[in-house]
């Protein structure tokens, strides 16, 4: 598989403070990577390198093999997907402007391609074309990731990056959402840079998982290598809970010993 | 007085609807040009925050000038008129405008901007897509602030010579006009309600965003651009006309009567056009300069003013050094002295008719025997000053039995009720005529000379020799009553300057 992303010796420090130091990752392609941490732990940090919107005091960052520091980023971000925080959505503009913001900053002459796109987008996400000319303030707070999640998208990027974008909704929603996310991740084969502070959440979405402290990979594995074999104390003490309650999707679900359905398994074996 | 105020509307319906128009177009001008300026310092000063503080300090001690010094300070600069007071207006329009775009844009959510930049955008492409059209309400409230701001203080634009509604309240005041300066006070407020009405409007349509309404705003904004353009364009091309002579005059109602009487012979005599800027506010001082620079061609002025605040002589003037007043003002700034009125605007002794013929009294100097037995009076200040009361008493060796402090506008009603005895006056002054008393001769000269004339380029005179003829017609008109009776006429009966010249010059058979 070809390499996606790439991070190499990757040094970060605000004046004296480091908050990141020989940090090394690759990614490969078509990869959907969740990034969890405690805050603070440079998660976010890794996650906007990749785009330049921040930049590493040493070392390189290689995106489709190639180093970042030399490209314009105006033009690599066009093609790398962002939804951050709460999705948030410019208020001033409709959900069909919203969306068509990148295309629109990509090829203005192109209309009818970008209107296509829109529609295609609009329909992946799940929002129904009637609330085409809506704005952000009168859709709900569901529909609202929905819309930033296409307009990440709208481009059609190879990487798309996504910074806590189900932070704000509630339980209900961010459970759809997710279907939905990995859904859509299923359907395009794009490469996803997930960052979360909810381990269920890392651990359901991801095919890889990140687990970083104090600047530091603390494990980058599968979300059943994770709970099987914690390679740290911290990761260990991350998936403490989640060993009892496993969240994984329903077929890796019996192949991890801590889960509810392993136990049951496990208990049956005994009888 | 409503009933005044709508008579004086009624009949001035053109005079007023000129200045409101007048008043429009140099607030709009302001309003356009700090809109522009404005906003892009603005939009600069968020762009690079260092700057910010800097700018905004500058703006904000530009901004506690008091309006009356700061036209004065730009005076030298931009002279007298309607490109100093759009200045001025612009300066101060200016705060509100670059701190509501400021404000503005500094108020926009910094992760909407990272969501901006994030998904590619350039710097350009953030301030133009996101930045502006969200920072729009608070600089839309700041432009409605402005423009009600702009037009309230375009009022004090008359002050140096430009047009608007400030022309009907100072000429209102000058000349003891009420209903003008109410009237003109009203259309101003009036005027500044209905735009911040329309702005409220469009301030409303603007929020509303549905597809529909964009498209509206959209003509809205192109009818509204070509509409304040026009305005303003018009405005720029009536200020450019060809042998045009420029009149000033100080704010004082006989300067009006004279202005229009300049204004009257000369558009009949001759083929020139007269442009009238009346009552510049600050008189000599603010006139001088601007006739220097050639803004002015001519005005009214006194040779005792022209000598001790033009040449800057500190002695006593009399009509002996007339000479070398007019060879100085040859000399010094390249301008003459013509059509010298003949009237004396100095400070006066009156004493009531019946005391003057009880004592035969006709100079100053009859008052000594009998100053005991009488009661002289004049404003408060008249006791203070160097070359008040003392002085004239030491001259004179007057020694009056009582003194009264009188308020200016009662002083007349004092003397004629028999209060007081003798009073200082103004030989001029229109209840002068009015009154039943008697102006002594200043034999001793205490007080210095103001006989009334026109100070004139004389490059002007020699471009336009047809002026002469003019002013040949004015040597010696009107004399000290005469100027009274007239300004009595206006002050007092509320007639219009122009008709009051105009009677004037009819009954001299001057006009044809």
């Amino acid at each position: 598989m070809k390499t996606a992303i790439e991070f190499k010796n990757i040094k970060k420090a605000y004046g004296e403070k480091v908050v990141m130091e020989s940090f090394n990752l690759s990614i490969e392609k078509g990869e959907f990577v969740t990034i969890i941490g405690s805050s603070g732990c440079g998660k976010t940090t890794a996650l906007k390198m990749v785009n330049g919107l921040i930049q590493p005091t040493e070392g390189d960052i290689l995106v489709d093999g190639e180093n970042i520091r030399h490209k314009n980023q105006t033009q690599l971000r066009r093609n790398i997907g962002y939804a951050i925080q709460g999705s948030v959505l410019f208020p001033h503009m409709t959900v069909e402007q919203n969306i068509s913001y990148v295309p629109n900053l990509l090829n203005k002459r192109n209309k009818e391609k970008t209107k296509n796109a829109v529609s295609k987008w609009m329909k992946i996400v799940g929002l129904s074309e009637d609330l085409k000319h809506r704005y952000p303030s009168e859709l709900s707070g569901g529909q609202q990731q929905r819309v930033g999640i296409a307009r990440a998208l709208a481009a059609s990027p190879d990487i798309l990056l996504m910074d806590e974008p189900f932070g704000a909704v509630d339980e209900i929603t961010r459970g759809q959402l997710q279907t939905e996310m990995k859904r859509i991740y299923e359907q395009t084969g794009i490469t996803v840079l997930f960052v979360t502070h909810d381990i269920s959440e890392a651990l359901k979405l991801g095919t890889k998982v990140l687990v970083m402290n104090n600047g530091k990979i603390e494990q980058f594995a599968k979300p059943e290598d994770l709970l099987h074999s914690p390679a740290t104390e911290f990761v260990k003490e991350l998936v403490k809970k989640e060993r009892r309650t496993c969240y994984l999707p329903e077929k890796p679900l019996a192949s991890c010993e801590f889960s509810g359905v392993a136990n049951e398994t496990e208990n049956d074996d005994a009888k | 007085m409503l009933k005044d105020m709508w008579s004086i509307f009624t009949d001035r319906t053109d005079f007023f609807l000129e200045l409101l128009l007048e008043h429009l177009e140099i607030s709009l001008v302001s309003i356009f040009i700090a809109i522009l300026l404005g906003g892009f310092a603005g939009i600069l000063i968020s762009e690079f925050q260092k700057a910010a503080k800097p700018t905004l300090g500058v703006i904000n001690f530009l901004y506690t000038i008091p309006s009356i010094s700061m036209l004065g300070f730009l005076i030298p600069f931009s002279g007298v008129g309607n490109a100093t007071a759009i200045i001025a207006l612009t300066v101060y329009a200016l705060l509100p405008m670059v701190r509501n775009t400021h404000t503005g844009i500094a108020n926009v959510d910094p992760a909407i901007l990272e969501a901006a930049k994030g998904m590619g955008s350039t710097r350009i492409q953030i301030l133009f897509k996101i930045k502006l059209p969200l920072a729009m309400p608070v600089i839309m409230s700041g432009i409605r602030n402005m423009v009600t701001m702009t037009i309230a203080l375009a009022g004090i634009a008359s002050f140096i010579g430009a047009g608007g509604l400030g022309v009907a309240i100072y000429r209102g005041i000058t000349t003891n006009n009420t209903a003008m300066t109410m009237v003109g006070s009203l259309l101003i407020a009036l005027l500044a309600l209905v735009m911040d009405f329309v702005l409220g409007c469009i301030e409303k349509q603007m929020r509303k965003h549905s597809v529909k309404h964009k498209k509206t705003n959209k003509i809205m904004a192109v009818v509204a651009a070509i509409l304040g353009l026009s305005i303003a364009g018009g405005f720029f091309i009536n200020t450019q006309q060809k042998d045009t002579l420029h009149i000033a005059t100080k704010p004082m109602t006989e300067q009006y009567v004279l202005g229009e009487m300049l204004d009257i012979l000369i558009e009949q005599d001759t083929d020139l056009n007269v442009e009238l800027t009346q009552g510049v506010g600050g008189g000599t001082s603010n006139i001088q300069p601007a006739m220097e620079s050639g803004e002015f061609d001519m005005y009214p002025e006194y040779t005792g003013t022209g000598w001790n605040m033009v040449l800057k002589h500190d002695g006593l003037y009399t009509e002996d050094l007339f000479c070398e007043l007019e060879d100085e003002y040859n000399e010094r700034f390249n301008m003459d002295w013509v059509g010298m009125y003949g009237f004396n605007n100095t400070y006066g002794l009156v004493v009531r008719r019946e005391i003057a013929e009880q004592y035969d009294l006709k100079t100053y100097s009859d008052l000594k025997a009998v100053a005991e037995d009488l009661t002289f009076g004049a404003e408060y200040d008249f006791f203070e000053r160097e070359d008040g009361y003392d002085a004239l008493c030491e001259t004179y060796g007057l020694n009056f039995g009582k003194t009264m402090d009188l308020d200016i506008g009662l002083k007349y009603q004092a003397i004629n009720q028999g209060k007081i005895d003798v009073m200082v006056i103004f030989t001029t002054d229109g209840q002068l005529s009015a009154s039943d008393v008697v102006v002594l001769e200043d034999d001793k000269h205490f007080y210095p000379s103001y006989i009334c004339g026109n100070v004139i380029r004389t490059e002007v005179l020699e471009k336009y020799p047809e002026l002469e003829a003019v002013f040949e017609k004015l040597n010696g008109l009107i004399t000290d009553s005469d100027m009274a009776a007239m300004n009595y006429a206006v002050e007092t009966e509320n007639k219009e300057p122009r008709d009051v010249a105009e009677e004037y010059l009819s009954s001299h058979n001057l006009l044809q």
